[in-house]
């Protein structure tokens, strides 16, 4: 009851629609912005989301220890009990962590083979079978294309959506379509993009490609304060 | 003994198990001339490293009792503890770091910062204590110290300042530059006795210019007269860099970084120059006590010899002529024929002999002055007593003690071993806070319980060694609890009114969960359906009740307990027909509040070579274990997971077979939770065995 009023309360679900989880299996997100604007919040809100519907996260970070990814969780989590006024929210936030694995990684040494062979690794052994994979920091200023092609394939076979962060640039002029550079190479294997632009005190969630909000949260934004999405007036 | 006490460092040496601590202090003491031979830790010798005195912890080859040991350096006189590495014995560190100015954290330049080491460091931040890190083992194959730097940033959030670069790496390790001199050091001598002083080699010069620039743009933080200096392009000396390093560090901002292989016998001397120039003296850091007649407020003490004396009795040893107690004296002096008073037992005390410990040897003094550590003899007293010159009152901060986890039965095997168990027990108790033991009443056993498996093994171990009592152990036992998860109302009546003095007393109100803490009674009794001289009788009767879970036996913990009416006798209410009436009302409302039984869930971190990972997450998995997560540093990776005690039995096997010895692990405490069902009806099956056979 808590759990499911939590859901429908939060201003996330509206990403979702009618269905319980933003992105189908095998699809392909990418939340882009500038360093600093709020990426990783957003899309530690998108995992919990999923946490709470009872599908397994696989939290991949790039160059944070996974004490740093484990407090943007507790953080956000319990910037959402407050707001929501969720009464034992430890015990929640107990039933709700082994929905979440983090795997981090320093930059160098990633590849995506090698998240495969790490992931083939949990969940041929049983161990954690994610719904959902949160990619987060990796560099789209290099051509990832391939790599991304062949992670699509295996997020097809074993039924994964896949989020990514993607970091934009300030001096970069957007390309046709108003798409970020960074988009335009691989473009065709995200179904849905969002994006986080600053516009005075609030930050604007904008969706680029994939989602039609509902009209009664047509205009979103990160609270700056907690980071946490809410409707806006436009 | 040196007077001035701006020449006395007390240091401890911690680090990760097996990163060379014990070797590094073996031959601190050789350089400063305190042992004439070295050893080795796991020596062929068969003598052993000077500091792990017990001959478990040679056996072993891990450092278990912290040896108080001194020696003097360039007219510094140096105190070390030797701490000991595994994590189920942190109460020895936490103990040392309590004691201690200055710390020198050993990170091992293959093996790099490991979960040991986080403990260490955390325990470190919790005391405030500045450490220098010293990166040992640059002799062996596959040493990195950029990797060690990196770490120490990212991993433990120390802003690194290397003092020096080392001059070739693994078995090309010559000795280090020196970049506060810009020198090149060599270590001559098949001991590495004598200190070569040379240019810096061609090669290196450029990148030594570029770390001594960085090494002075780090220290420019601590001082307006260096960055002045380097604002108007003035030479740096070499005092105004120290006298700047120095501040950084004892304000725990930057943590400077030396290099060496305590082995190869290079590296050593340049580290006790720098314990000596930038570690804290005692008059550095502000100790406080507690003022037991002003409600514990904290008084500042002064490192005065002359104030009267506080000091702390932070370790104790028995010896064969008696207890041994090592003291920091904080305040004053300690001096033989002294009286002082045990704050904890109020008792007074004649100060005998006053020795200054070199690991198991001693040196009789007259006397320790504040800022000292030294050892007395023939004092009865517990770890963590404060001693005081008679008329103060004044108490050390308490130590932060953990509530042990794990238990086992203990059985002497004849009335001789019954009497050195009975000496152990009493001793060990005394010595380590997290070590207890009691009697089972109903069985008669006597049960040791303690932090981890290796922590009772070691002292079992102990007890038929040094005290040559041959026991008989049960199986580890995992100290469950029992709690409610709803609220749950009682109203009970306790009458018994035919024959003799009657009783009679009623109690009524809810029980209910609590969050934090473990009982708590809320008299809401108004209009006196209880009188108030009964109501402390009431809340003994529920108190009472805690101890033995109604479920299971084990201790109830987080209940809540309001009593909001009741009725009372004028002559046959009684202190005894309350506190029964509220072990009816317990029983009465406990079930009904639906209990669960908890376990304790330990935080273990594992770090193994990456191509084993898949079978330690497997191993991790099997045994109920949640894994938190994975953070893949290269060749190795580290995985944190939270596994339930019950299931940690023997891990430390299975783990080596898993990964050919090359993976480690670290487990504490994290919380208690909920038995799974599945597992709490066994636990019920076993129990119900057990009640059987006493039968």
């Amino acid at each position: 009851m808590l759990k499911r009023e939590l859901i429908l309360r939060n201003p996330v679900q509206s990403l979702a629609g009618e269905s319980e989880s933003i992105l189908r299996a095998g699809h392909f997100g990418g939340i882009l912005a500038r360093a600093g604007v709020g990426k990783t919040a957003l899309i530690v809100q998108i995992a919990l989301h999923a946490m709470l519907n009872g599908r397994n996260v696989l939290h991949v970070s790039l160059n944070q220890p996974v004490t740093r990814t484990n407090l943007w969780y507790r953080e956000i989590f319990g910037d959402i009990a407050r707001q929501m006024r969720i009464e034992r929210a430890e015990a929640l936030w107990e039933e709700i962590l082994p929905h979440r694995f983090i795997m981090t990684f320093r930059t160098e040494g990633f590849s995506v083979p090698k998240l495969e062979e790490r992931l083939t690794d949990l969940i041929e052994q049983k161990i954690f079978l994610p719904r959902l994979l949160i990619i987060d920091g990796l560099s789209f200023d290099e051509p990832q294309r391939e790599a991304l092609a062949g992670l699509k394939h295996y997020a097809r076979l074993n039924e994964l959506g896949v989020w990514f962060s993607i970091r934009t640039h300030r001096h970069e002029e957007p390309g046709p379509g108003g798409l970020p550079r960074q988009l335009l190479d691989v473009e065709d294997l995200f179904e849905v993009a969002l994006s986080l632009v600053p516009a005075g005190e609030e930050i604007h969630v904008n969706v680029l490609k994939g989602i039609t909000l509902p009209p009664e949260h047509a205009h979103l934004a990160l609270d700056p304060a907690t980071m946490l999405v809410k409707s806006r007036i436009p | 003994m040196k007077k001035d006490i701006r020449f006395v460092r007390n240091i401890g040496i911690s680090a990760h198990i097996d990163s060379g601590k014990t070797t590094l202090t073996e031959r601190i003491l050789f350089y400063t001339q305190r042992i004439h031979a070295m050893h080795d830790v796991k020596g062929k010798d068969g003598v052993g490293a000077f500091m792990d005195s017990m001959e478990l912890e040679r056996e072993r080859g891990i450092t278990i009792a912290s040896a108080a040991t001194f020696c003097e350096w360039k007219a510094h006189e140096i105190n070390i503890i030797d701490t000991p590495g595994h994590v189920d014995f942190t109460i020895e560190v936490e103990r040392s770091l309590r004691v201690l100015d200055g710390a020198i954290l050993v990170l091992c330049a293959v093996g790099g910062v490991q979960s040991q080491s986080i403990t260490v460091d955390q325990q470190m931040r919790r005391y405030r204590v500045p450490c220098l890190a010293f990166v040992n083992k640059l002799d062996r194959s596959g040493a990195n110290p950029q990797r060690v730097l990196d770490q120490l940033r990212e991993r433990l959030g120390h802003t690194p300042v290397p003092l020096q670069l080392p001059i070739g790496l693994e078995a090309d390790f010559q000795g280090v530059v020196d970049l506060i001199r810009m020198k090149a050091l060599y270590f001559d001598g098949d001991k590495g006795q004598t200190v070569r002083v040379e240019e810096i080699p061609a090669g290196l010069l450029e990148e030594a210019r570029a770390r001594r620039e960085a090494l002075i743009d780090a220290a420019s933080l601590f001082s307006d007269e260096l960055t002045e200096t380097i604002l108007e392009e003035r030479p740096v000396s070499e005092e105004m860099l120290f006298s700047a390093l120095r501040r950084g560090t004892l304000e725990r901002r930057i943590t400077p970084v030396l290099f060496g292989s305590a082995y190869k016998n290079k590296g050593v001397q340049p580290l006790l120059d720098a314990v000596c120039a930038l570690l804290p003296c005692p008059e550095d850091v502000v100790n406080e006590a507690l003022d037991m007649d002003r409600g514990e407020a904290p008084v500042r003490l002064s490192s005065h010899p002359d104030e009267p004396l506080v000091a702390l009795a932070f370790k104790l040893e028995d010896r064969s002529y008696g207890q041994l107690t090592y003291v920091r004296v904080y305040q004053g002096t300690l001096a033989k024929g002294d009286t002082v008073v045990n704050v904890r037992t109020g008792r007074k005390i004649k100060i005998g002999r006053v020795v200054r410990m070199h690991s198991d040897q001693m040196e009789e003094i007259d006397a320790i002055p504040a800022g000292y550590i030294g050892a007395l003899f023939g004092i009865e007293c517990a770890s963590g007593d404060t001693f005081v010159s008679p008329g103060l009152s004044l108490t050390m901060t308490s130590m932060f003690v953990p509530t042990p986890v794990i238990s086992l039965a203990i059985s002497p095997r004849n009335h001789k071993s019954e009497i050195g168990l009975s000496k152990a027990l009493n001793r060990f108790t005394k010595e380590d806070p997290t070590f207890r033991t009691h009697t089972n009443p109903e069985t008669g056993e006597t049960i040791i319980s303690g932090m981890g498996e290796l922590h009772l093994e070691v002292y079992v171990e102990r007890i038929q060694r040094e005290y040559g009592a041959e026991v008989t152990v049960g199986a580890p036992r995992v100290a469950y609890r029992e709690t409610i998860t709803q609220r749950a109302e009682f109203d009970y009546l306790h009458k018994k009114q035919t024959g003799g003095s009657g009783q009679y007393g009623r109690v009524a109100g809810w029980l209910e969960p609590l969050a934090e803490g473990d009982f708590e009674f809320e008299n809401q009794v108004v209009g006196g359906a209880i009188p108030t001289a009964f109501i402390p009788a009431c809340e003994k009767g529920f108190r009472e009740c805690l101890a033995k879970g109604p479920k299971m036996e084990f201790p109830v913990t987080g209940v809540r307990v309001v009593v909001n009416d009741g009725a009372s006798h004028p002559v046959d209410s009684s202190d005894l027909a309350f506190q029964q009436a509220a072990r009816g009302a317990f029983l009465q409302a406990y079930f009904k509040a639906k209990p669960v039984i908890q376990e304790p869930i330990m935080k273990v971190v594992v770090e193994t070579p990456t191509g084993f990972q898949g079978a330690v997450m497997g191993s991790l998995n099997q045994r109920r274990g949640m894994i938190v997560g994975s953070q893949d540093e290269g060749n190795f990776c580290v995985i944190e997971a939270q596994v339930p005690l019950a299931e940690m039995f023997g891990y430390s096997t299975v783990l080596r077979s898993l990964t050919q010895g090359q993976a480690q692990f670290t487990m504490e405490f994290l919380a208690y939770r909920q038995v799974p069902q599945a597992i709490a009806e066994e636990l019920e099956k076993k129990a119900a065995a057990q009640k059987k056979n006493v039968a």
